[in-house]
C-alpha cells in the first residue's frame, strides 16, 4: 500500500541526517540513538500524559476485579503499548500527533468488490462465531483475533484519508457528553447496586444483563456480531 | 414502578436522547455535531483512534469473550 502523503517517518527515510552517514543534510533530529533503559521508561512516563492511556488502565482494573481477567490483560497490554508509543512520538516529534492515511478512495469497481468480499466475510464470522457458547474458548480466540487484527490497522493511521474539519460547537459537544456521561454513570449505578460484581440484580439491571436473553441463542449472538462487526468497519473508515 | 421499570426506563431515556442529538445535527442548522463527527475529532490522533478501537474491542470481548 503506498501512503498519500508523506509522513515523518517518510521525510526522515528520505534526509537521513548528517551524524547518520546521510549525504543530505536536515532532519537531525530524527536521528535517534538507541534507547537506554532510562530513555524507554521517560518515554513510557511521557505517555502517560495520554487521557486515553489511563481510561485503559481504569477499564484494565474494572474488568479484572469483575471476574474478566483476560480482558484486563489485554487492556492492560494496549495501554503500555500505547503509552510507550505516545511517549515515544512525543520525544522524537514533539507536537500533534497524527499519522497520515494509507491509501487514497479506491476506484468504485474496485471498492463495490472489496465491500462485498468484506461482507460475506462478515457474515460467515458472525455465523461460525455465533455458533460458538458465549465465553468459551473458541469465541474467545475469535473475538480477540479479529479485535487484535482491527485495532492494529488502527495503529498503523487511518486507512483512507478525510477532510480536517474545523472546531466541533462547543455546546452540542457537551451535550453529547453529558448524555454519554449520564448513561454510564446510571449502568455504574446499576453494577454496584447488584449483589455482588459478578451476580446479576432483577431490581437493577445491567445493560449486560438486559441483553442475556438475546445472546443466550445462536441466531442473536450472530445478529448482534454482525452489528458488533458494521461498528467497527464503520470506526475503521474514520 | 419497579426499581426494575425505573432503570430500563432511564436507559430509554439515554437512548432516546442519544436519537433525539443525531437527529437535530443531521437534519437541523442546530449547532450540534453528529455522533460520526464527535468520533472522527477523537480518531484524529492516533492515541484517541486506538482508543476508541479499543472500546468497540472491550464490547465484543465484554459480550461474547471469556
Amino acid at each position: 500500500m503506498s501512503r498519500a502523503v508523506p509522513g515523518p517517518e517518510d521525510r526522515h527515510a528520505q534526509n537521513r541526517g548528517t551524524d547518520s552517514g546521510g549525504t543530505t543534510p536536515g532532519c537531525a533530529e530524527a536521528v535517534v540513538t538507541p534507547p537506554r533503559p532510562a530513555g524507554r521508561a521517560l518515554a513510557a512516563l511521557a505517555g502517560l500524559r495520554a487521557p486515553v492511556v489511563w481510561i485503559l488502565l481504569a477499564i484494565a482494573f474494572f474488568t479484572s476485579i469483575s471476574g474478566k481477567p483476560v480482558d484486563g490483560v489485554l487492556m492492560l497490554i494496549v495501554a503500555a503499548g500505547l503509552a510507550w508509543d505516545a511517549g515515544r512520538r512525543a520525544l522524537r516529534h514533539p507536537g500533534p500527533e497524527g499519522a497520515p492515511a494509507r491509501t487514497g478512495p479506491l476506484p468504485a469497481r474496485r471498492r463495490r468488490f472489496v465491500v462485498i468480499a468484506l461482507v460475506a466475510a462478515g457474515v460467515a464470522y458472525a455465523g461460525v462465531v455465533g455458533s460458538f457458547s458465549r465465553y468459551s474458548w473458541p469465541a474467545t480466540a475469535g473475538i480477540i483475533g479479529l479485535s487484535t487484527v482491527v485495532v492494529l490497522i488502527g495503529w498503523h493511521g487511518p486507512v483512507r484519508s478525510r477532510p480536517v474539519g474545523g472546531r466541533l460547537p462547543v455546546a452540542g459537544t457537551l451535550a453529547w457528553i453529558a448524555v454519554l456521561v449520564a448513561g454510564c454513570l446510571w449502568e455504574l449505578g446499576a453494577l454496584l447496586q447488584q449483589p455482588s460484581i459478578t451476580t446479576d440484580s432483577y431490581a437493577h439491571p445491567t445493560i449486560s444483563t438486559l441483553t442475556d436473553p438475546v445472546l443466550a441463542a445462536s441466531p442473536g449472538r450472530a445478529v448482534v456480531l454482525l452489528g458488533w462487526l458494521a461498528l467497527g468497519w464503520y470506526l475503521v473508515e474514520r | 414502578m419497579s426499581s426494575h421499570d425505573v432503570t430500563i426506563a432511564v436507559y430509554l431515556v439515554v437512548l432516546a436522547l442519544i436519537v433525539l442529538l443525531q437527529v437535530l445535527a443531521t437534519r437541523t442548522r442546530a449547532p450540534i455535531p453528529s455522533l460520526g463527527d464527535m468520533l472522527t475529532r477523537a480518531m484524529r490522533s492516533r492515541t484517541g483512534r486506538v482508543g476508541v478501537l479499543v472500546a468497540w474491542a472491550w464490547i465484543g470481548l465484554h459480550f461474547f469473550a471469556r
